[in-house]
């Protein structure tokens, strides 16, 4: 019956335990080989039962003492087992008194219910004590065992490492499947090869600086998070970590450093799970020969740094985006909050939105100084190679932004940048054009600069625009061609009327829209459109007097030259669509096209300007009338008059002619005076 | 020298030169706004377009409110061209907000002043639940009568207040002698019991009114009919009384109630416009559905007429009422 065991450290311990039957023979050498075992070999041996089938015959002698029996072995056995002695699986409960051994270099307690190593302090030449298995819950009663060099406790009940001060020699410690939490006091041994503290309660690994020999750590089995200190075990080749808590690479970082690790597991941990863990680990700890016993490939390394980058410039991106993001919220967050001032529908009460938006405010406030109020080269706004975002111009009071083919503008100083040089390019790509938080009044002062800059938008949206009337419908009739149109309720009450989509429909039927804020237009809708308003659209045309219609439409096309010679003409006016657009509907565009909206400023002005000329226009009748009546008042009084003045001009020619004689000298007389 | 002559003329000659003086003025003004465009169109040309459309009623279209205010014929031209224009949405049977009924306003007239539609709208709801839908003829019969006598109604809602609160206005003003001693009666107990006032004295205040009154108002007669009905009523009970009672003939712009949406040579206008989108739509499922209103035709029956321009108001109520509607081609021609 022969077991061996060795201890793969360069320590080459055998112990032979020979079944003589009467005489207990334990022997065990010494020998100082290089290990041609793994070292797993070694926890294998040392985690499982010793199946010693051995029935040693010691003689336990009852002393003195009530509790501690005294080991005897005969003179015979002491003589050629002098150096070893295997008591396992003898039920004891202490350890006995050992009388006369003191050149005892092995002792085996394995397989016993000892909880308290006691007498052997005068055991000074020990070597190897095995403690395996035993119901120890203190380390204690070492302190003159100061050549021991292989200490086994594992399987016991220890709570903490302590009382290893002078066991300075040691060179395997196996403190497996106990109950420590800490690691502790070992920080002198620094003859220790082998630490084996698997199958304990250890949530972290550090204080591990001193083991200057350390070159195998087993840390299997227990809850460990994260780990420091390794890369100051100079020695240090293989680490265990399977089956623990570690689940991000940061936690266990120091092992980068830690370059004469060649051999590490951490199978069992969550970090394992994840997609990224062989390529970080390989990445970060070159070093390594094997990751979780298998070994690391050139391929593989290769592998990983190639992924590793390509993980930090996505990072990078996703930064910039990120922060790209942030700006733009900030903004259009300090945009709208300007836009509810300006619509005086902030209130001081303390809502819960009217929380959110004072904190975004605050936040915009700090960072509102941070951002600067940049605007873009005109030679950046060609990079329209990249579908990425591109924020154009970003200040704290609007936010101007090309997304592919949406142009999306917040806060009415968005406006502006229809002025800018667009390339080509990017402008020909726009086919959606957005607005938030702006005054459809001044919308419609800069649609005709949109139609000539994005001549291929047709699709707009409105948010927040104070659409109240469907008279500002009118104004979109100056643009070239729109196919959808999409009114969002949010901040546009006119959304709330019955009929706001047929009058769209009536109004800018030369379009031939095909969607109202995402529904199709139909047939029926078309319909329906020109049965309640194709009405009105008759009356205004045909019933309004010529010179009206005049002057409705000379007037604006008369503005419209105007406008086009000034580039910059903010001169807002009555716009009106181009005739020559929709040649098959020609007849009913101009059926609509007295249909304008004019903005409430423009008209109140225009009004103004007509008070003027109201007042000189009244003077001027009020000038006619009176000399009307003046005439008038002649006339009637002539009528009034003239009966009488012709009785009397008749009775007085009648009294003169009624003497003929007399009448007749008067005559001559008249005719010779007159001479 | 002039004055106390001018005061001498008969009230309704003066009232007519006013008038006449209003539309000079306004024409003056026009052909100053337009020069250059009138000029090449001949200003003869001009005044016979300007006045032909004041009689047609059409000059009020995209006016100005105060110029659409300023003359009673104003206020019926525009009640007038508001019916015939919308008049196919309220045979659609929508129902619609104040607010939209102020839009549609607007399209006609781009500054017209939201406190009338929403009085107008007060006397549908009785002044109740303000965001209340409305029918078409109800809105607009309303606003008939307020547009058009809005500062009668004033005067009238003063008046009312008055009563309510115990004062009785027509002992502060010097009425004539006979009807002075009438109004003594102490009322002030009795009103403020009950709701409304007695239908009696308000009914002798607003006579008074009439009496004097510069602006335009109701036919007495026909207050007398509206307040003899009832014995107590408030001021909404005799607004919504008055503008349901047969007072489309005293102003002679909207047809009556029964003939609301009916105005066939629009309804053959409105088919032409039409034809277009039957052309575009052979579907025969398509066409069905659509085409299923009361007197809609796919096909004009009769070749579309040409409306006639020239049907002065009066003249086109009177053959209304004679006739089921079918009169245009008996139409006398007009000069």
């Amino acid at each position: 019956m022969d077991c061996q065991a060795e201890v793969n450290c360069g320590l080459h311990l055998v112990i032979q335990a020979s079944s003589l039957p009467e005489k207990n023979k334990v022997e065990f050498k010494l020998n100082k080989e290089t290990p041609s075992f793994p070292g797993r070999l070694l926890q294998h041996d040392l985690e499982r039962n010793y199946s010693s089938r051995q029935g040693d015959h010691i003689n336990l002698v009852s002393s003195s003492m009530p509790s501690f029996p005294i080991l005897q072995r005969s003179s015979e056995e002491k003589i050629l087992y002098s150096d070893r002695l295997t008591l396992e699986r003898q039920k004891l409960t202490v350890c006995p008194i050992i009388d006369g051994e003191e050149h005892l270099r092995l002792l085996n307690f394995q397989h016993n219910f000892i909880t308290r190593i006691q007498n052997i302090s005068n055991l000074q030449r020990l070597i190897f004590l095995d403690l395996y298995d035993n119901q120890i819950e203190e380390i204690s009663g070492l302190s003159t065992l100061r050549s021991l060099r292989v200490l086994l406790l594992g399987k016991n009940r220890i709570k903490k490492i302590s009382n290893l001060e002078n066991l300075k020699s040691l060179d395997v410690l196996d403190l497996h499947g106990n109950q420590i939490t800490k690691i502790e006091n070992v920080n002198h041994l620094c003859d220790l090869r082998v630490l084996n503290l698997a199958r304990n309660l250890l949530s972290h690994v550090d204080n591990l600086n001193g083991l200057d020999s350390l070159t195998e750590l087993n840390l299997r089995h227990n809850q460990i998070t994260f780990v420091r200190d390794v890369d100051n075990l100079p020695c240090l080749q293989r680490l265990f970590l399977s089956f623990n808590n570690i689940s991000t690479f940061e936690s266990v970082c120091c092992l980068a450093d830690a370059t004469s690790l060649s051999d590490i597991t951490f199978d069992g941990n969550p970090i394992a799970q994840e997609s990224w863990y062989k390529h970080t680990v390989l990445q970060n700890m070159t070093q390594l020969r094997q990751l979780d016993t298998k070994r690391v490939t050139e391929e593989e390394r290769r592998m990983a740094s190639v992924v590793a980058k390509k993980e930090e410039e996505k990072k990078r991106e996703s930064h910039k985006q990120s922060l790209l993001k942030e700006k733009k919220r900030l903004t259009i967050n300090n945009v709208a909050r300007k836009w509810d001032l300006q619509q005086h529908r902030i209130t001081n009460i303390a809502t819960n939105q009217d929380r959110k938006d004072s904190d975004s405010q605050d936040h915009c406030q700090n960072d509102g100084s941070t951002i600067s109020a940049f605007p873009e080269e005109t030679g950046s706004l060609d990079s329209g190679l990249t579908s990425a975002l591109q924020g154009l111009s970003v200040t704290d009071t609007h936010l101007v932004e090309v997304d592919g083919d949406t142009l999306s503008l917040y806060g009415s100083g968005a406006l502006e940048c229809l002025d800018r040089n667009w390339s080509v390019q990017t402008a020909g790509m726009v086919t959606t054009v957005s607005f938030t938080f702006i005054e459809f009044d001044e919308i419609v002062q800069v649609l005709p600069k949109l139609r000539i800059k994005f001549p291929n938008s047709l699709h707009l949206k409105f948010k927040e625009t104070n659409l109240v009337t469907l008279q500002q419908f009118n104004a979109l009739a100056q643009l070239r061609r729109v196919d959808q149109l999409t009114v969002d309720p949010q901040g546009n009450p006119v959304v709330n009327f019955t009929l706001w989509k047929y009058y769209v429909l009536f109004r800018l039927s030369h379009f031939n829209m095909q969607k109202i804020n995402g529904t199709e237009v139909t047939q029926n809708d078309m319909i329906m459109a020109e049965r309640l308003f194709g009405i009105l659209a008759h009356v205004a045309s045909s019933e309004l007097p010529q010179y009206h219609l005049i002057s409705i439409l000379g007037d604006a096309r008369k503005k419209q030259f105007r406008y086009l010679l000034e580039t910059k003409g903010k001169k807002p006016g009555i716009v009106n669509e181009e005739n020559n657009d929709s040649k098959r509907l020609v007849g009913e565009s101009t059926n609509r096209a007295t249909l304008n909206y004019t903005t409430r400023d423009f008209y109140n002005e225009k009004l103004e300007e007509i008070k003027e000329k109201k007042k000189f226009c009244k003077i001027y009748i009020e000038d006619l009338v009176k000399e009307a009546t003046e005439i008038n008042m002649k006339n009637e009084a002539l009528q009034k008059l003239w009966p009488q003045m012709f009785i009397e001009l008749v009775r007085d020619a009648v009294m003169e002619i009624r003497n003929k004689n007399s009448y007749m000298k008067l005559c001559l007389q008249q005719i010779t005076d007159q001479k | 020298m002039l004055s106390p002559e001018r005061l001498a003329l008969p009230d309704y000659e003066y009232l007519a030169q006013r008038h006449v003086l209003t539309y000079m003025e306004d024409a003056v003004c026009q052909l100053l706004e337009n020069k250059e465009d009138i000029s090449q169109y001949g200003i003869a040309r001009f005044f016979t377009e300007y006045f032909n459309s004041v009689c047609q009623g059409t000059h009020i279209l995209f006016r100005e409110f105060s110029f659409i205010q300023a003359t009673p014929h104003n206020r019926a031209s525009f009640l007038r061209a508001f019916w015939r224009c919308f008049r196919t949405v309220g045979k659609n049977g929508d129902l619609l907000t104040m607010r939209e009924y102020h839009c549609l306003l607007q399209l006609l007239c781009p500054d017209f002043p939201l406190e009338l539609t929403q009085k107008a709208a007060r006397i549908v709801l009785m002044d109740d639940a303000m965001d209340c839908l409305m029918s078409f003829s109800d809105f607009l019969f309303a606003f008939q009568i307020q547009f058009y006598y809005s500062e009668f109604l004033e005067s009238v809602a003063a008046i009312y207040q008055d009563l309510l609160s115990g004062k009785n206005p027509n002992t502060v003003i010097v009425p004539t002698s006979s009807s002075g001693q009438h109004r003594q009666r102490p009322t002030s107990g009795e009103a403020s019991m009950l709701e409304g006032v007695e239908a009696p004295l308000f009914y002798q205040c607003l006579e008074n009114l009439c009496d004097r009154h510069k602006y335009s108002c109701p036919p007495p007669a026909l207050v007398k009919e509206v307040l003899s009905n009832v014995q107590r009523l408030t001021f909404y009970g005799f607004l919504v009384a008055l503008s349901k009672h047969h007072i489309n003939q005293a102003l002679g712009a909207l047809p009556d109630k029964g003939d609301l949406m009916h105005d066939p040579a629009l309804d053959e206008e409105l088919e032409r416009l039409l034809l277009p989108f039957f052309r575009l739509a052979q579907i025969p499922g398509l066409v069905n559905s659509v085409t299923a209103g009361p007197e809609a035709s796919c096909l004009p029956r009769t070749p579309p007429r040409v409306g006639s321009p020239w049907r002065p108001l009066h003249h086109a109520r009177k053959v209304d009422a004679e006739s089921d509607g079918s009169t245009e081609e008996t139409d006398e021609s007009e000069t």
